[in-house]
């Protein structure tokens, strides 16, 4: 397997609302999404922090944007998936996916 | 209040309390959101939040440091046992108190300061030296400056603590136990509570005579234990060695640290 860094499910989470936003993926956003799919509200500073932690590991790039009134004059923030960010990403669903179908016959549950 | 307007003390607190660099896009981003009709009380919880995660990340970055005060400063009351054992063996506080003023003044505060400072200094400098070594990221320079940089800090802390002491410690009596090494770990006067003084034969032979009949007097008790006048005599040499180490390693510490977190 290729050498990866591991990240956690709320990183999961980011990466993939980040790229189903393609070039919309600010902060609002990208919190929205997660409310809607988790159904439970989320900390716009945690999903700060979970970005600055994925850039850090150059899994997702940002660049700022032009501030707007509506926002007090402050810049939006855009962030989008590296190609590394999504080779990781498709290496963390293959793994999962994996683990996932050998789930039931482990143990014989329904799921 | 307006209520188009978020509530000014949460976006000042956003504003100025977030430690770090600032972050603009997360403010822009809650107000955008008030603005779409979130409430007032999201508003709140967010900035909350927000403050929370930002100080926990600093934590996470420091931690090095914070790890390194908390057992530097453990040993300070061994230190002072020592130095005080020193000072008794040569009668140094005698010497000085027979001298012309200002020169007894002067000889007993450098001693008080010297004890304490080097202390700090010996700690900036091991913490920093593994750096020095390993990466050669640190010059000679960043000691000096973390030396420099812990001196105002010192001074800053002793004073508070001792107006602190003052206010919250005066008229408390402590037991015979307390007595030995509450007084000799009080060098710097940080916890000036009222204390029965044994006299000068009876520390003698409690320190240096061949029955020692108190277990406190040694330096290994005395980096283990955990009394509130203890843990207040570390105090001031955890948070100058904190805020100083804090301060010198945000940038290289930092930085690698924010990578693999």
């Amino acid at each position: 397997m290729a050498e990866r860094s591991y990240f956690g499910e709320f990183e999961l989470m980011i990466l993939l609302a980040v790229l189903h936003l393609g070039d919309e993926a600010y902060g609002v956003p990208i919190s929205r999404q997660l409310e809607a799919h988790r159904g439970r509200e989320v900390s716009v500073g945690s999903v700060y922090a979970a970005l600055e932690r994925l850039e850090a590991k150059a899994l997702v790039s940002s660049s700022l944007g032009d501030p707007t009134p509506e926002r007090g004059g402050k810049a939006k923030r855009y962030f989008r998936v590296t190609n590394e960010g999504l080779r990781q990403v498709h290496e963390t669903r293959r793994v999962l996916t994996e683990l996932w179908r050998e789930l039931p016959q482990l143990k014989g549950e329904r799921l | 209040m307006n209520p188009k307007q978020p509530p000014s003390l949460a976006t000042w607190m956003l504003e100025h309390l977030v430690p770090g660099e600032r972050n603009e896009a997360l403010d822009g981003d809650l107000l955008e959101e008030f603005h779409c009709g979130r409430s007032t009380v999201w508003y709140w919880r967010q900035a909350l939040a927000a403050i929370a995660i930002g100080c926990l990340r600093e934590i996470l970055i420091h931690r090095t440091a914070l790890l390194f005060a908390a057992l530097w400063s453990m040993l300070a009351p061994a230190w002072l046992l020592i130095v005080a054992n020193i000072e008794q063996h040569y009668n140094l506080g005698q010497r000085f108190w027979q001298m012309d003023w200002p020169w007894s003044t002067l000889c007993d505060l450098g001693l008080l300061l010297g004890v304490n400072v080097l202390f700090i200094w010996i700690g900036i400098v091991l913490y920093l030296l593994p750096d020095l070594w390993v990466a050669k990221s640190l010059g000679l320079w960043r000691i000096g400056k973390g030396i420099l940089a812990s001196l105002p800090v010192l001074f800053a802390l002793w004073l508070a603590l001792i107006v602190l002491s003052k206010i919250f410690l005066t008229g408390q009596v402590v037991d015979q136990h307390s007595v030995a090494p509450a007084s000799t770990y009080s060098i710097g006067d940080v916890a000036p509570i009222e204390i029965q003084q044994p006299s000068p034969a009876e520390q003698w032979d409690v320190q240096y005579g061949d029955k020692v009949t108190d277990p406190y007097i040694n330096p290994r008790n005395a980096i283990l234990d955990m009394r509130t006048t203890t843990l207040f005599v570390r105090l001031p040499f955890f948070l100058c060695l904190l805020c100083t180490l804090w301060g010198i390693s945000s940038h290289s510490q930092g930085r690698r640290s924010r990578i693999i977190a």
